[in-house]
């Protein structure tokens, strides 16, 4: 947010810092942690070329995180007044005081020890201010750029607040704004898709994401069958996206790498991919939308998990900082269970177009995304999807014809070994689950990925 | 809450909405998770706000707030309409919804035990028995016991009349034993995987499952899993146990048969379907012994409930008879597009802030004869799957690859060796018209599955199966061929 900035967040920080203050002093607790956080936002869904839902949401809740001794539990409301704000302290109270004695427990961040978060606040008037009219003009816009009877997708604007403040002294606040929107085109059962997101609307060119959706399902006619095996491939950003979220959520974070399931365990300062891959989370990353901090207050630093091929060091919160000897990195994610959590993932971009990766090619595969991935191996790094929305095969560099979809069963990193070239576009693709984190990816061409099996249709 | 919730209504409807219901929502929830000797994770949260639905100009409109106050009702209740108005301006059938009576009912979960009047302490040293067995065993890496309490009220209120305040309980819980080997994992878990099993219930849910009694057995199978062969990629006869025979349920007939699917509402992120509407009472879904109901009135599932999330009351209907597609899962805007008269109440919000959504209430597999012993006897050669892994699947839902946590060769009738990561692939139709047998009502349970995503922005439902494990011919197993 600017100086100039006229829109406030959905969670002011003198709001959030009062919220908090009213529960630091807690009676009883040693210490207490709260994360306030506010959102308002609004998504327009479209499907068969019409506004199906429409939806605005204004949200806020705190999480009040009680310490008693080395015991710790949380409780969270949705409402920020005394009332409930004590009533939450003192649930998270009882809680913590009939826990059992956890002798790893770190404490609470002290700013002293791991410094204090500067706000990055990409925060955008214009997206925080759009109103229901402004969202259907734009999904307006995308069925005319679509020109189909046929267009699904969305179109969202939010704006988001978060503030982290601690009986240590822990006292952070950051917001953004995010404008986010899918078009999927079916031209009888061709179909092809687009996206586009930015914290600004300005920057987000629905029309253009329609008409690549569009061009995608004209080009996708009169598929083919194609055998299935291990070629080369073309992965588009939203494709590389799905496998690098995949990847970090596999083994990015410090707890799967002590626990032994992620390939941080028995590859840590190994070579595990291409010396053109380097992916980590980079919340200051242009392209990306995040906050400075995570949620224990600690400030957020840029961690290349893999560097140049290298599987570097994973990302920590405060507990699995200690028990590795380390800083933190400020990657705590809000759950003790899952652990800390990279989630603004970055992979560094390249040199070449897309179409330049196209022409390295020789015999191939296009995949414009991959739909409905699991994990199948997690040390392994093993997935499995299907590809979705443009498919097409590459003969001596030329998109030859579309072909249907496949299932794919491949290790990424072993896929992330063969990456030949690594494309100069990156392209921001917002979660599908949660206003919160973004994904940062380029295209890429890789010498090997196995397509294990045709789909019937 | 009621008092604000009827100044949204009186609102919504000034404001010029021809259809409104509000629904307020006040939800509890208690997670713990126990880590050997100590406690992981324990949280106490309650979310309390509503939410205004609105039909305007023929359009919907959708406003949520979670401050309660009757100013916010008014303005939550206006932007809902003007949110209507600009859906407005794109569509082109306006919407039309099925009549459905008003109602006015007070209904709550029938339980035994209120899981949040148990003291935590009773819960952490249950959970923590188990856990610290499974530790014991030193294969183990991590030992691990979860419990999941939820108590969600809400109040509908709709301009048509209706008045319906339900309390639903969902309680779920179980263990998982993790054993890390030379680059590999394996996780065994009781009853069930991803947090065990969940059923609409009080704590004697919790009691029941005597989780200490199985933790010795959960950690030695993770333990041997590191060891066993690997299933190997054939075609084979494979029976199911009933926990994978629900996912087998719910992701390929219960998201297939959802009527937004059906009709492309869902197209650009959960998928269509590849079934139409004009497939009901003719297509071939699976063998004779198919038979899949939509039922939201059975006892214990995470989809029992007296009335959906627009007001419609719960209902049982055929989705799948004797193998043939005979129905959909509806609401009263998809029912009315497809000609039905009344929709069988499956509209159901994650939470007072969303917007319902067609969603699963029970998908259930009706059960055949026999013991699980009976489907095996008549097994030759072939391999047993237990306990849901993996999925995925098609945005059509028909080309499928499903894993499970562990597998037995099947020699003669008898179980042999254990096979570790099993998996199947699949063709819907196809897999469901090699079904040759589903066992009896004594080994039909109903489970519950705590996660299922759908919707934008995205909510996560709870949805319950009965199912009774079943036997399969000619299925492919191994990583997809």
């Amino acid at each position: 947010m600017s100086v100039l900035s006229k829109v406030t967040p959905p969670l002011d920080v003198d709001i959030a810092r009062k919220a908090a203050q009213k529960v630091l002093d807690y009676p009883g607790a040693d210490g207490v942690e709260i994360v306030v956080a506010g959102s308002s936002s609004g998504l327009t869904r479209y499907a068969n070329s019409q506004i199906i839902q429409n939806t605005v949401r204004d949200d806020v809740r705190a999480t009040v995180r009680v310490v008693v001794g080395d015991r710790a539990a949380s409780a969270t409301t949705t409402q920020l007044d005394p009332q409930h704000l004590a009533l939450a302290a003192g649930r998270a109270l009882e809680a913590a005081r009939a826990s059992l004695p956890d002798p790893d427990f770190p404490g609470l961040a002290h700013p002293e020890e791991v410094g204090r978060a500067e706000a990055i606040m990409r925060f955008d008037d214009q997206t925080a201010a759009a109103t229901p009219n402004d969202r259907a003009v734009a999904v307006q816009g995308i069925l005319r750029a679509s020109g189909a009877d046929n267009a699904a997708g969305i179109y969202e604007t939010g704006a988001h607040a978060y503030g982290v403040f601690s009986s240590t002294g822990i006292d952070c606040y950051d917001a953004f704004t995010r404008c986010n929107t899918t078009c999927l085109v079916d031209l009888d059962g061709s179909t092809g898709w687009g996206e586009a997101s930015s914290h600004a609307t300005e920057s987000v060119d629905a029309d253009a994401a329609a008409r690549r959706a569009r061009s995608k399902a004209d080009a996708g006619h009169n598929a083919h069958d194609a055998e299935p095996g291990t070629y080369e491939v073309v992965l588009e950003p939203s494709a590389v996206a799905t496998l690098i979220d995949y990847l970090a959520y596999m083994g990015f974070g410090a707890k799967q790498m002590i626990e032994g399931e992620s390939f941080l365990s028995a590859r840590r300062g190994d070579k595990v991919a291409a010396e053109a891959v380097t992916v980590g989370d980079d919340a200051f990353h242009d392209h990306s939308v995040g906050i400075a901090f995570d949620f224990e207050g600690v400030p957020r630093q840029r961690v290349d998990v893999i560097a140049a091929g290298v599987a570097d060091r994973p990302v920590t919160d405060f507990r699995t900082a200690r028990q590795l000897g380390e800083s933190p990195t400020g990657h705590a994610s809000g759950s003790n269970e899952f652990g800390p959590y990279p989630f603004n993932v970055v992979m560094h971009p390249g040199t070449r177009s897309v179409d330049e990766l196209i022409g390295g090619v020789d015999d191939g595969f296009l995949v414009t995304r991959f739909h409905y991935v699991n994990i199948l191996d997690r040390p392994a790094t093993l997935l499995t999807g299907m590809t979705r929305d443009g498919t097409f095969r590459i003969r001596q560099g030329e998109i030859a014809e579309p072909v249907h979809n496949f299932r794919f069963a491949q290790n990424v990193l072993d896929a992330f070994a063969s990456v030949a070239e690594v494309g100069r576009e990156l392209v921001a693709i917002a979660p599908d689950y949660t206003s919160f984190g973004s994904t940062v990816a380029p295209a890429l061409r890789m010498g090997e990925f196995t397509f294990a099996s045709r789909t019937s249709h | 809450m009621k008092e604000v919730l009827t100044a949204a209504l009186d609102a919504a409807t000034a404001a010029g909405a021809s259809y409104a219901d509000v629904r307020g929502g006040e939800t509890t929830t208690e997670a713990l998770s126990v880590r050997g000797a100590t406690v992981e994770a324990l949280d106490r949260s309650e979310s309390i706000g509503f939410g205004v639905r609105v039909l305007a100009d023929g359009a919907w409109g959708f406003a949520s707030s979670a401050s309660v106050t009757s100013a916010e009702a008014t303005r939550v209740a206006k932007t809902a309409v003007e949110v209507a108005r600009a859906s407005a301006t794109a569509i082109s059938q306006p919407v039309e919804l099925v009549p459905e009576p008003p109602h006015q009912i007070e209904w709550s979960t029938p339980i035994e035990t209120d899981p949040f009047e148990v003291p935590l302490e009773d819960k952490i040293g249950l959970l923590a028995r188990a856990a610290e067995t499974m530790d014991r065993n030193p294969g183990i890496r991590v030992a691990r016991g979860t419990m999941d309490l939820i108590r969600h009220t809400t109040y509908f209120l709709s301009s048509e009349g209706s008045d319906i305040t339900q309390t639903i309980f969902h309680t779920g819980g179980g263990i998982e034993a993790t054993a890390v080997g030379d680059g590999e994992v394996q996780t065994r878990s009781y009853p069930g995987s991803f947090r065990g099993h969940f059923s609409a219930a009080g704590y004697e849910l919790i009691e029941s499952m005597n989780l200490a009694d199985h933790a010795e057995r959960v950690a030695e199978e993770a333990v041997a899993l590191l060891s066993a062969p690997e299933c190997p990629s054939t075609v084979t006869t494979v029976v199911l146990d009933g926990h994978q025979v629900m996912l087998q349920v719910h992701e390929s007939v219960g998201h297939p048969t959802e009527l937004d699917r059906v009709l492309g509402m869902e197209a650009a992120f959960a998928g269509t379907s590849f079934v139409d509407v004009p497939d009901a009472g003719k297509l071939r879904y699976g063998s004779e012994h198919m038979n899949i109901t939509s039922d939201a009135t059975i006892a214990g599932g995470l989809g029992t409930f007296a009335f959906d999330d627009e007001g419609v009351e719960a209902q049982r209907v055929d989705l799948v008879k004797d193998g043939i597609l005979v129905g959909f899962q509806s609401s009263r805007e998809t029912a009315a597009a497809t000609g039905a008269d009344r929709s069988n109440g499956t509209m159901r919000a994650e939470g007072w802030e969303h917007f319902p959504l067609i969603r699963m209430t029970n998908i259930n597999l009706l059960p055949g004869s026999g013991s699980l012993e009976d489907l095996l006897a008549d097994v030759a050669d072939g391999i047993y799957m237990c306990t849901n892994k993996s999925w995925s699947i098609d945005d059509k839902r028909k080309n499928f690859q499903f894993g499970c946590e562990i597998a037995w060769e099947i020699n003669n009738g008898k179980l042999g060796r254990m096979l570790k990561d099993p998996r199947y692939t699949g063709i819907t139709p196809v897999f469901w018209g090699n079904l040759d047998a589903v066992a009896g009502q004594e080994e039909w349970q109903v489970w519950g599955t705590p996660n299922c995503g759908k919707g934008q922005p995205g909510q996560t439902m709870r949805v319950g199966h009965g199912t009774a494990p079943a036997r399969f011919r000619n299925v492919s197993t191994g990583t997809a061929q």
